[in-house]
């Protein structure tokens, strides 16, 4: 039962830290940990891009974005300080200059979400085997209203920082108003109310994969009664 | 448990069951062309509605798309229970585009009206093709065991 007890500390820290981002890795991937947690730290990264991804998201409306974006950029020694036009160039034939400097990671996407006042923001790191995603990204909200503003500041973010490579990103789950889930290739995250989060348990399952309580709780299936072991139509 | 005999027609096959069974003769089709109106199928999830004995196997009884034929991805409005409900089919038995799963069942998740899913884990296997497709399944992949 040493594995059991591992996990339960993984998850009580978690339960803990879950105020700030915590990455919840598996148990065997232990050293990955601290890496995770230096690199979401903020303050050991290069201040340059930290600010100028704080004054993108700071402001609220969409031309408020890039006066954000032309003020941080005039301070960065990467780009330009005048030659930007404003937001009808976002296409791929933007000039080297008047790129973001910033690509969509994982960090945006959490310092995002911490400034949008999310609560309970649980990052998992999907294993290798599960051939799904990296990342998965579960983060509660005050009311649905919260839930929805979040999800579409997080598309706005994305188009704004995406690459050519990227695909656009379409929220799920507009029909239901306590849980929302945008699939951005490498990460997935799902906005739900703290009602909802208890009844699925995401975090259990994706960090407890087959030792989780519900999967275990479920009983194991029996053939029915008029089960008929038919062979030949596999044509195969 | 004995197997008999049976043989096979293009139109179908009556079943002669062991003393085991109950003595009911039904006829089983070929492998038409995947989940239709009609088709008996499974649910996976681990819903009240889905997991309780019936004495009825679900069936589906509008499939949501132009031609009336299902295949993964695709909604469909099952009758369990004497009650309809939405479905979405995550495997079927007719075989599919090369290199995708081919399942010895027809699964089935229950969804909500509000397109969330009604249980709330599936230990069958589910397709990982299904992430590609056009539509809302990531709520139902995030509740999933197991791919294929």
């Amino acid at each position: 039962m040493n594995i059991f007890t591992r996990i339960n500390a993984l998850l009580c820290q978690s339960r803990v830290l879950l105020e700030h981002t915590s990455v919840l890795t598996r148990v065997f991937s232990g050293p990955k940990v601290l890496n995770r947690h230096d690199s979401t730290n903020l303050a050991s990264r290069p201040l340059i891009h930290r600010t100028s991804v704080y004054h993108i998201l700071s402001k609220r409306c969409f031309s408020d974005v890039d006066a954000g974006r032309r003020n941080s950029t005039t301070s960065s020694d990467v780009l330009p300080a005048e030659s930007q036009k404003p937001e009808s160039d976002f296409n791929d034939n933007r000039h080297l200059s008047q790129r973001p400097a910033q690509t969509f990671t994982l960090d945006v996407l959490v310092s995002m979400l911490r400034q949008e006042n999310a609560e309970e923001i649980c990052v998992i790191k999907i294993p290798e085997h599960i051939k799904y995603a990296q990342y998965l990204i579960v983060v509660s909200g005050i009311s649905p209203r919260h839930l929805r503003a979040m999800a579409l500041y997080a598309v706005k973010v994305h188009k704004f920082l995406k690459e050519d490579h990227h695909f656009h990103v379409k929220i799920e789950g507009k029909a239901a108003e306590d849980w929302l889930c945008i699939d951005f290739g490498n990460m997935v995250v799902h906005f739900m109310l703290p009602e909802t989060r208890d009844v699925y348990e995401l975090e259990k399952l994706w960090t407890l994969r087959s030792y989780d309580e519900q999967l275990r709780r479920m009983p194991d299936e029996k053939l029915p009664e008029d089960f008929i072991f038919d062979l030949g139509d596999d044509k195969l | 448990m004995a197997m008999h005999l049976f043989s096979k027609s293009l139109l179908g096959l009556i079943v002669e069951n062991s003393c085991l069974m109950q003595q009911k003769t039904f006829s089983l089709s070929a492998v038409a062309a995947a989940i239709q109106k009609m088709t008996r199928v499974r649910v996976v999830d681990n819903s009240t509605l889905g997991s309780t004995g019936y004495r009825r196997p679900p069936r589906v009884i509008h499939v949501y798309t132009k031609n009336g034929i299902g295949k993964v991805g695709d909604k469909v409005l099952l009758a369990i229970k004497g009650q309809k409900k939405a479905a979405l089919i995550v495997g079927h038995k007719m075989p599919g585009k090369p290199m995708t799963p081919r399942f010895d069942s027809n699964n089935v998740v229950l969804l909500e009206e509000n397109g969330n899913p009604t249980g709330t884990r599936i230990k069958v296997p589910l397709p990982t093709h299904l992430r590609k497709l056009e539509g809302d399944y990531s709520k139902v992949l995030a509740i999933a065991n197991s791919f294929v």
